[in-house]
């Protein structure tokens, strides 16, 4: 996938803002090419990836599941590293809780989806207790909250 | 199984502008998503290439930077996708670009899609017998 590699964006600091470049474009790389490494992880983690591969099916082998887990995070840093910044730039772009749950609706195809209204309730009422909530908290107390008294 | 997350062309231009109306509302998609691969969710966000045409997303110009690094994996329009695309547009007479996200759909493995698109309907016209949902913008 091409990208631009040209631009010098926002207020990242340039280091900052290279290092994102570089890492989206070892991401873009992929390729077949792989290397050893002497990297250590805790002997349960490495036990609990190859139980979960043997006899859960979840990847083809522990390396591929690692790998997987570890593309996902470093994405999800990119991401949340620029989305951060677009806020930094343009305040009234970031979603609110009540934002972030009514998408999270739509991308699921839940049936609150279609009540914002409700979900931007459930998300006031949450967030007064519980600022750190996701919008899948939001989504589940709404889900409660619609549910007819026992 | 991965969700895919397809912009349509006018959820691209959203997202590209500040400005634009419907900006806050695409980003929070962009948001849920990166949350939900930072919690190892399997989801990625993609666009057909055509929809990148129609949308004037040009990856190589400055102005494009903040889609650019979202992580938004391009669909090319390969053979493949041509012939299906072609069917569609055919069948439908939806634009190019409606075509090739309709052959996105149709022709991808998995079973989770959300389209993020200001036309549902033409969206489920171009899903075929695919299922789909629809996040409407």
């Amino acid at each position: 996938m091409g990208r631009c590699t040209t631009a010098t964006w926002y207020s990242l600091s340039m280091e900052a803002s290279v290092v994102i470049e570089r890492i989206s474009g070892l991401l873009d790389g992929g390729g077949l090419e792989t290397s050893n490494t002497s990297m250590r992880i805790p002997t349960a983690l490495r036990d609990a990836a190859a139980l979960a591969v043997r006899e859960l099916g979840v990847a083809p082998s522990a390396t591929a599941l690692t790998t997987a887990a570890l593309r996902a995070t470093l994405e999800a840093i990119v991401m949340q590293t620029v989305l951060d910044d677009h806020y930094e730039h343009h305040p009234r772009a970031r979603p609110d809780l009540g934002d972030l749950a009514v998408a999270a609706a739509e991308l699921d195809g839940h049936p609150l989806a279609a009540e914002p209204g409700r979900l931007r309730q459930a998300a006031a009422e949450i967030a007064r207790n519980h600022p750190d909530a996701s919008p899948d908290d939001v989504l589940l107390w709404a889900e409660a909250r619609a549910l007819p008294a026992a | 199984m991965t969700r895919l997350v397809v912009l349509d062309s006018e959820a691209v231009q959203a997202l590209a502008d500040p400005a634009h109306r419907k900006h806050r509302q695409v980003v929070s998609h962009v948001q849920v998503v990166a949350s939900r691969k930072r919690r190892a969710a399997a989801i990625e966000v993609v666009v057909p290439t055509a929809v990148r045409v129609e949308a004037g997303w040009d990856r190589t110009s400055p102005i494009w930077a903040f889609p650019n690094h979202l992580r938004i994996s391009d669909i090319p329009l390969d053979a493949a996708y041509a012939s299906t695309a072609a069917a569609i547009r055919s069948r439908t007479g939806v634009s190019v670009a409606d075509a090739h996200l309709g052959a996105v759909i149709q022709s991808v493995p998995t079973d989770q899609i959300t389209v993020v698109t200001s036309d549902p309907g033409d969206m489920r016209l171009v899903a075929g017998d695919k299922n789909i949902t629809v996040a409407a913008i």
